[in-house]
């Protein structure tokens, strides 16, 4: 070990504690006191000074984007409901909420879970498929169009880096942005408009994706002002592999081979640098610009190399670039790499550059010596560059050369758990809540809350979005983001199909994607928050056919500072929820992300953004035929509401827009709500259903208003046959946001058949699908008629985003 | 050094230019009354003008609605309208150059070349240097990865 | 009885391969992605198959536009193959990103000529457009079309559309007299009733709605929607198709496999 004139050594040894958090500051390490002097101790122990490329190592293996230190730390809990306080201490919050109600749930079909890139579930006898949601924030808001499309492209590798690779069949994106229409002098300082934030996240996520070949099936976008300096940009991706490719394993002598991008100074400190605030003064080569071309090259010729067993492992290049990489894969045997070995853009790059560089497109393989020729061959054939930087070897210590001399000796144990627990409190204040003062309507307010709720931004069509994103590229996808009737008209699908005829040939098979998030809801109650994301997102699989029994989920925590106790707390909170709700739903985690920290500086202000968690789910269907879609098709069929309708318009659009204050937010009742899914699943099958429309923000009115002009229908509905819990007013009726509900078109002559399925749950038949194109909701007893002509609504919810 | 424009002909739609314009309202600046764009290949080789003609002419514009002006050093151009001009800056990736470097070579041009590709655009009307940079700054450039320069 | 071969052409940022692969076989053909430097190397190759397969995808990126370093690559590289297999009456098909290059090096509208003639330039609405559109078809001599390709197919059909770059512009209106004249545009964007439509049906500008043009022959063909995402009914957003199984672009491919039988 020497300093040479492109690697220094730090001093550490002899450092005081403010002089390790000053360190600690200067060099972008994100590491606490506590981290840094377990380091110190470390090298106090080999009795040297550690290299800049060591400290740099350490800084990426313990980051927060990394190892999910606070959420696998200590948490000492206090929960505050009126004057009752209790208290709870985790040693692992995941562990003991989300990953517990897998173990506990020990579904079979659960092929690999929260061990890899993705989680993978079962697809038939021969394939599983795999599913993993990644955010890019940070990145996202200071160059919104690389940083989403390199977001999109980190996940993609996700999904290439699991098990031996899999075949990437679609992906997803869900964003959160600021208000489109802020003022321009309201923009903080440095900050992008959010409207500019928005369409570049926009074309990042369509031009990488759309060119990788990979067709975007699903999403969802939500505005708030709380998400204007530091907006949430979640990208998904699932694909199918064989089950033979799901285990990898890396031997003692195999080599470690570098494919695709080459190493620039891109990227420096993103994994550090997510774990820091956002302000005017962010550090600027955390962006990165993706090439999705060359990504689709490694994509083309991996799988290749995949079935005729070249390699033993593989992982991607994400946050902390090779470090965290290599550092993975030769966690248990360690690890010899040449540094000056690795491919450079431009020279100039220092040994710890060219190690922590998250230089896009890169995968990291591990490569039996035997195949070492083959493998070079069959990448550069592809035109991709593919170069052999070390090997693993059987020290479990992590050592790196730079020009014939040492530059790094570790080993491998305290990388990967020398770290220090951190312990954190967390507190939670349980707010009351209260319905609302009855709100009463006339037939023409009314109209102009469907209509204003319908053009609201949270509501209104993403069409702007979805379109410029092929979604259907592969030729698979059979439940569309946009489903109607015909070509002219459109309505949200609630989730979308993938049906892998071309992958998987001779399968009968689909695969569905929906989710879930609500981060309105969160304001008041992030329980309930993660509870109603949860069930929306099997809600919304549901509607299209999906087997409640057959369903997983995916979590994404973004929250803001957890060093504060009540963000912390709720996030607590949130993790409870899961843990309740997968097992109340049976419904397995399979993977999940979390990205704390999400916080930003106006004028010297530090601001936490609004929590939100994404839930994404993924099923198997087993007739991919059977499925539904949520347009209205035929006059003189009947419409059915299943579930009931409680008062619970807390955080609602119909709140927003009347600007009603308190509320209930919706509650989640687990087992009425499954019931309802089972008998869903066994009613489509059995081809009852025409079409099916889950019901959640703008409730009933904006549900069957959707289905209708999706399907450029009429409908008749009778309000008072609506099943409530107490008395509700018509706009209470028509806006409430309650969960388990659903909105069932159902031909006359199945009727009976339909209804004998739903036996003992609360529905009823509320109208009937009509010819003059006309939705109209009747209340005889509260002398209400709301009519407008479907075309007229529709354009309500086509003409917000036009941009 | 070689400056290629490449313009849409009289006659042709140029749509990236009619949207920026309408971005540039959006802006509530009112005094641009039209906006031509013109993507820029800014080719650093061993090459003579003739070779640079063939590389415009075969491969940089559309036949049909495109057509080029070439100038041996950068900026040399001169307008009558404010010109913003975008490009990356070092070190960042530009995936656009490296794919123009591989199509060079497909064309029998085996010189080694440096490509930088950008963006032009020209604006009509009336403007102050502050509406200038406001309009760089807030639409065409990410000054993060980017850099402007108006002329 | 000899299998009918189909070659599709693939190279980096080719993305339609798979289904068009797919396309091909469901109408009893054997197909093979073929890598365009695999081809290069042997280029002799491309005589051994029947058909020739352009498909979608964003060819090195659509850098500078779309399809155009491929277009030039093939010029270049294979050029005077490319042209031979078309001269010979072979089927050749271009999809989507396969269209914008056989337009731009110039293997259509005529391959004799094998110049750049017409476009596919930025669509009206400068955006990517993916959505599906009706589609009325060219008829001719007994109401059967001259292309190849489009026989047997009612006269308006649906196909969807993923581009940024699908406006049709031709060299001139000398041109764009011939191409009628010849029956050569063989798909027009329409209503559903075959009439002139406004956008979004018309998704992207092109002169007198051209969606699909073919050589004089009619055996070299360039669309830019996407048959082989409609080969079966289930692709389609109201699952409509044919025989209650198969969607109207299955008729497509089976139209070349059962030309060369």
């Amino acid at each position: 070990m020497k300093a040479t004139t492109n690697c220094k050594t730090i001093e550490i040894l002899n450092l005081s504690d403010k002089q390790l958090t000053n360190l600690s500051a200067r060099n972008v390490l994100s590491l606490s006191l506590v981290e840094m002097k377990a380091v110190q101790d470390y090298f106090r122990k080999l009795n040297r000074n550690p290299t800049d490329v060591e400290i740099e190592t350490i800084a990426q293996t313990w980051s927060e984007h990394c190892k999910h230190k606070t959420l696998t730390g200590i948490i000492k809990y206090t929960e505050k409901k009126g004057t009752k306080k209790t208290k709870r201490t985790y040693n692992n919050l995941l562990k003991e909420t989300v990953f517990k109600a897998t173990v506990e749930l020990n579904k079979k079909w659960c092929l690999s879970v929260f061990k890899d890139n993705a989680g993978i579930i079962e697809f038939d006898a021969k394939n599983g498929v795999a599913f993993k949601v990644e955010t890019h924030n940070h990145p996202s808001a200071l160059e919104p169009y690389g940083g989403s499309a390199t977001g999109i492209g980190g996940v993609i590798r996700d999904i290439l880096g699991v098990g031996l690779g899999a075949k990437p069949l679609a992906n997803t994106d869900v964003f959160c942005f600021g208000n489109p229409e802020t003022k321009d002098s309201q923009v903080p300082e440095g900050m992008h408009h959010p409207k500019r934030i928005a369409k570049g996240v926009v074309s990042g996520v369509r031009d990488y994706g759309n060119r990788m070949g990979i067709p975007t099936v699903n999403g969802a976008v939500y505005f708030d002002e709380g998400y204007m300096a530091n907006p949430l940009v979640y990208c998904g991706t699932m694909g199918i592999i064989p089950k033979s490719k799901i285990n990898k394993k890396v031997n003692s002598g195999d080599l470690i081979l570098v494919v695709g991008g080459r190493t620039g100074r891109d990227g420096i400190h993103g994994a550090t640098f997510s774990s820091m605030h956002l302000g005017k003064e962010s550090d600027v080569s955390a962006v990165q610009i993706g090439n999705p071309i060359v990504e689709k090259k490694v994509l083309d010729t991996m799988l290749k190399a995949r079935d005729l067993n070249l390699y033993r492992a593989v992982t991607d290049c994400g946050a902390g670039g090779l470090s965290s990489a290599i550092g993975e894969l030769g966690e248990k045997t360690g690890a010899l790499v040449y540094l000056d070995a690795v491919p450079l853009k431009y020279d100039g790059l220092v040994p710890w550059e060219i190690w922590i560089s998250e230089a896009q497109e890169r995968m990291v393989f591990a490569v039996p010596p035997k195949n070492k020729k083959r493998i070079v061959e069959l990448f550069n054939k592809g035109n991709v560059e593919a170069v052999f930087v070390g090997e693993f070897t059987k020290d479990k210590k992590l050592t790196l050369k730079y020009d014939g001399d040492i530059v790094a000796s570790m080993d491998m144990f305290f990388l990967h758990e020398g770290i220090p627990k951190p312990i954190r409190p967390a507190v939670y204040k349980i707010k009351e809540e209260n319905v609302q003062k009855p709100i009463k309507m006339n037939s023409a307010s009314l109209l102009k809350a469907l209509k204003d709720a319908l053009a609201d931004l949270n509501v209104c069509s993403k069409e702007w979005i979805i379109r410029q994103y092929d979604h259907e590229v592969q030729g698979q996808t059979i439940v569309k983001p946009l489903q109607g009737n015909s070509i002219e008209v459109s309505g949200p699908g609630d989730a979308a199909v993938i049906f892998p005829y071309t992958v998987v040939k001779g399968t009968k098979k689909g695969i569905v994607l929906s989710n879930g998030l609500n981060p309105q809801y969160g304001k008041i109650n992030t329980y309930k928050m993660a509870a109603n994301a949860i069930e929306e997102s099997l809600r919304n699989a549901v509607a299209v056919g999906a087997n409640i029994e057959k369903m997983s989920v995916l979590d994404n925590f973004c929250w803001g500072n957890p060093n504060k106790p009540e963000i912390l707390g709720s996030l607590v909170r949130a993790a409870n929820a899961c843990y309740d709700m997968s097992k109340a739903f049976g419904i397995p985690f399979i993977s999940g992300k979390d990205s704390l920290h999400n916080e930003y500086s106006i004028d010297g202000e530090k601001y936490s953004i609004p929590p939100a968690l994404l839930i994404s789910a993924m099923g198997v269907i087993e007739n991919a035929v059977n499925t539904v879609t949520m347009p209205l098709k035929n006059e003189g069929n009947k419409i059915f509401v299943l579930g009931i309708t409680r008062n619970e318009l807390g955080c609602s659009v119909l709140a927003k827009i009347k600007n009603v204050k308190g509320g209930v937010v919706p509650e989640v009742y687990p087992k009425e709500s499954k019931e309802i899914m089972k008998r869903i699943y066994k009613a489509i099958n059995s081809k009852l259903v025409e079409s099916c429309h889950d019901c959640s923000e703008g409730g009933l009115a904006v549900a069957i208003s959707e289905m209708a002009f999706a399907g450029d229908k009429g409908v008749k509905i009778d309000i008072d046959v609506i099943k409530t819990k107490g008395e509700l007013t018509v706009a209470e009726i028509l806006f409430s946001e309650s969960n388990g509900r659903f909105v069932v078109e159902v031909n006359p002559e199945n009727k009976f058949k339909f209804k004998d399925i739903f036996k003992d749950c609360i529905f009823a038949e509320i109208g009937c699908v009509r010819e003059d194109k006309n939705v109209a909701f009747e209340s005889v007893k509260n002398k209400v008629e709301v009519k407008e002509k479907s075309e007229n609504l529709l354009n309500a919810w086509r003409n917000t985003i036009t941009w | 050094m070689f400056e290629i424009e490449i313009f849409t002909k009289e006659g042709f739609k140029d749509s990236r230019g009619e949207h920026v314009l309408s971005e540039i309202s959006g802006l509530e600046i009112k005094e641009i009354t039209k906006v031509d764009y013109a993507p820029v290949y800014i080719i650093d080789a061993d090459i003579n003008k003739t070779e640079a003609k063939t590389i415009a002419s075969e491969l940089l514009i559309d036949k049909i609605t495109e057509k080029f002006e070439i100038s041996s050093n950068s900026g040399s151009r001169k307008s009558k309208n404010s010109v913003i001009e975008v490009l990356y800056k070092k070190g960042v990736t530009d995936t656009v150059s490296e794919s123009v470097i591989k199509a060079i070579k497909d064309l029998g041009i085996t010189k080694e070349v440096k490509v930088k590709a950008g963006h032009k655009y020209y604006l009509h009307g009336n403007i102050s240097k502050t509406a200038l940079d406001k309009i760089a700054i807030k639409l065409l450039a990410n000054t993060l990865v980017q850099e402007y320069k108006i002329k | 009885m000899k299998k009918v071969k189909a070659l599709i052409l693939k190279t980096a940022g080719i993305n339609c391969d798979y289904e068009t692969q797919t396309a091909f076989e469901l109408c009893g053909a054997a197909a093979d992605v073929v890598h365009v430097n695999s081809l290069v190397e042997k280029k002799d190759k491309i005589f051994e198959y029947d058909i020739l397969a352009f498909p979608g995808g964003f060819s090195y990126g659509d850098d500078i536009a779309s399809g155009k370093i491929l277009a030039n690559e093939i010029k270049n590289k294979l050029g005077d193959k490319v042209k031979k297999f078309s001269l010979s009456g072979k089927p050749v098909i271009g999809i989507c990103n396969g269209f914008q290059v056989l337009v731009k090096m110039g293997l259509l509208p005529d391959p004799e000529l094998f110049e750049q003639i017409s476009t596919l330039s930025y669509n009206d609405s400068d955006k990517f457009e993916c959505r599906w559109t009706y589609l009325k078809t060219e008829k001719k001599v007994r109401n059967e079309s001259s292309c190849i390709w489009t026989k047997n197919l009612p006269d308006v059909i649906t196909l969807p559309v993923a581009h940024g770059e699908g406006k049709f512009i031709s060299v001139n209106d000398k041109l764009l007299e011939e191409l009628n004249k010849n029956n050569q545009i063989v798909f027009r964007y329409s209503t559903k009733d075959g009439k002139i439509p406004k956008y979004p049906l018309t998704p992207n500008g092109s002169v007198e709605q051209i969606a699909g043009i073919c050589n004089t022959k009619g055996n070299v063909f360039g669309l830019m929607p996407h048959p082989e995402r409609h080969v079966l009914a289930l692709q389609h957003p109201a699952r409509e198709g044919f025989d209650g199984e198969h969607g109207w672009g299955k008729i497509i491919f089976q139209n070349a496999v059962d030309f060369v039988k």
